[in-house]
């Protein structure tokens, strides 16, 4: 069994949404501004004209961190939420109650709710829609111009993304909640 | 079989049961029950067509008016609980004339609790199905909802014991609620302090705080129910148990508000983000200052610390500010949690520039909710009807 994660090299992005199309595209998310599994943040830039910091100008793609220590799993009160066997933090929707109690807990605001099953929905790594068939990257990080995802096993020493997580530095979002999250920001 | 002389209760004709004596009073309370049930149903009715896009909550702030509704009858419930334990099943004389009618209101308050959240959880049915096949033991949504669930147990029983006046028993069922209802609402208030990602609600506050303002609720609701009962004309065993129950609510009412400032204190100092400015916000906010202090605590407070207690027809009439007050303390409780975006650097859905959170509740999620006071008079107007709830008839 794998354990599923993805590097971002998140300097490279330049706010396309590709990735927001695609992974809407691909799992049949509804349109709405609210019904998004991945978006990508923005930074504002700081300064006042014409001393702008030029390096405050930054994009970050963002989704569910797929925490190995998942806030979002351990309140769920009936286990509709669970880690499946490559350690993705997915939604079973027919156990889901709709408590939205994930949604209070989870630190990345990476929930929503689904209108088409109402329940609460989260990206999945498209665990359902291509690794399923065989597929080995995302959505996403398959339609990225600027190849800012890496995605792969973290327990595989020879995985791409293994050897990127060797060679460089990273950091990773809200680490000191102790989320153990499995999206990591190569610096 | 006969069911009155297993649970003794007055039989009424469909006449009997709607006659009421008019007075000015009595008639203003039947037009605002029959208003406030007639809009819970007008607002569930909407609910049930549209679903959550009814309401006013949004992907960051998925819980509104009702949660914080839910949770201000659940209080209820356990406040009335907690304080008619004092006479029953800590055996405090003055308070012993309270028991059935507490009683009764906590189990009328529980309900309305849970037929309010059951508008808000999306799928109730699945999740008394899902409770059982696959608990989530980590979960303080589970054992807040199966505590509370085995709570009304224990109070239904007691309440039977008591009206057979079989005291042995109400008292071991009175202990056993009084027991699960703690577990149950202090897991309520862990449901909101185990939330580590908001670090205005995160830590063991709400779980202590919970249980005191539950007390002050409770006491708030007493004088209620006994200023209603006896129309401001108490017999003297009544006059002195609310001299006393005023004493007490003095003492809640101060440790509250030490406890009040000591939070606020601790999230301001030291500046900490998604803490400090969300203390600052709501120490600033009209909700906290107006609805929280002044009416729910300060006006009440006053009246005891200058009468002694012994103002009680006063108040009777400062418990309404006070149960103002209540609600505006879970109304802020479910908001203020919410207030900090969890990924500021993603704009509001593209649409505003980051900030805090905003929640404005929808005209049915204040139908439902405040309609469900409605339901809370009428149910209580009902079994004021159908049992004898005077500790006179013991």
């Amino acid at each position: 069994m794998a354990r599923y994660g993805m590097a971002l090299d998140y300097k490279n992005c330049i706010n396309c949404k590709a990735c927001e199309s695609a992974c809407k595209e691909e799992n049949g998310i509804l349109l709405g501004a609210d019904n998004h599994r991945i978006w990508v943040g923005v930074n504002e830039i700081e300064g006042v004209f014409p001393n702008l910091s030029i390096g405050s100008s930054s994009f970050q793609p963002s989704q569910c961190q797929q925490c190995d220590n998942a806030p979002c799993q351990s309140v769920c009160p009936t286990n509709a939420t669970y880690y499946d066997d490559n350690g993705v933090v997915r939604v079973n929707p027919d156990q889901c109650i709709l408590c939205t109690y994930c949604m209070q807990a989870c630190p990345y605001d990476a929930r929503y709710i689904d209108d088409r099953t109402m329940t609460v929905d989260k990206c999945n790594f498209c665990s359902d829609t291509r690794m399923i068939q065989g597929e080995t990257t995302t959505a996403c990080q398959a339609t990225c111009p600027t190849k800012v995802r890496i995605f792969g096993d973290i327990d595989d020493p020879e995985s791409e993304i293994s050897q990127v997580l060797r060679d460089r530095e990273y950091h990773r979002l809200k680490e000191h909640l102790g989320t153990q999250p499995k999206l990591f920001y190569l610096k | 079989m006969n069911l009155s002389k297993i649970l003794p209760y007055n039989k009424h004709t469909l006449k009997s049961f709607f006659s009421f004596e008019f007075t000015p009073l009595n008639i203003f309370m039947f037009l605002l029950t029959i208003g406030l049930v007639t809009a819970m149903f007008y607002g569930i009715a909407v609910y049930l067509i549209h679903g959550h896009h009814a309401y006013g909550v949004t992907r960051q702030h998925a819980w509104g008016l009702l949660i914080a509704m839910y949770v201000f009858f659940v209080v209820s419930s356990t406040g009335l609980c907690i304080m008619s334990s004092l006479g029953h099943v800590f055996n405090i004389k003055v308070f012993q004339i309270i028991g059935k009618r507490a009683i009764v209101g906590a189990i009328i308050m529980i309900l309305v609790g849970f037929v309010v959240i059951a508008f808000e959880i999306g799928h109730p049915i699945r999740m008394v199905i899902y409770n059982v096949l696959t608990p989530g033991l980590s979960s303080a949504i589970w054992w807040m909802g199966t505590l509370y669930g085995m709570y009304l147990f224990f109070i239904i029983l007691e309440f039977f014991f008591l009206n057979n006046n079989s005291h042995k028993y109400s008292k071991i069922f009175g202990l056993a609620g009084l027991v699960v209802g703690l577990a149950a609402h202090s897991n309520l208030g862990a449901v909101f302090g185990f939330l580590v990602a908001r670090p205005i609600a995160n830590g063991p506050f709400f779980p202590l705080y919970f249980i005191l303002s539950a007390m002050v609720t409770g006491s708030y609701l007493l004088f209620l129910i006994y200023g209603w009962r006896y129309k401001m004309k108490f017999p003297p065993e009544v006059e002195k148990f609310m001299i006393t129950l005023a004493q007490v609510l003095g003492l809640l009412l101060a440790i509250l508000i030490f406890f009040e400032i000591w939070r606020m204190l601790t999230a301001v100092y030291g500046q900490m983000p998604e803490r400090a400015d969300i203390a600052m916000h709501v120490l600033t906010s009209k909700h906290f200052l107006i609805g929280e202090v002044l009416l729910g605590m300060l006006i009440p407070f006053v009246i005891i610390i200058f009468s002694k207690g012994r103002a009680i027809k006063a108040l009777v009439y400062a418990s309404i500010t006070g149960m103002v007050g209540i609600f505006w303390m879970r109304y802020d409780l479910v908001h203020d949690t919410q207030l900090a975006p969890m990924m500021p650097l993603k704009i509001h859905e593209y649409t505003s520039a980051p900030g805090l959170v905003t929640y404005t509740p929808s005209a049915v999620e204040w139908m439902i909710s405040i309609g469900a006071i409605g339901l809370a008079f009428m149910m209580y107007y009902a079994a004021d009807k159908f049992f004898n709830l005077d500790h006179t008839n013991d």
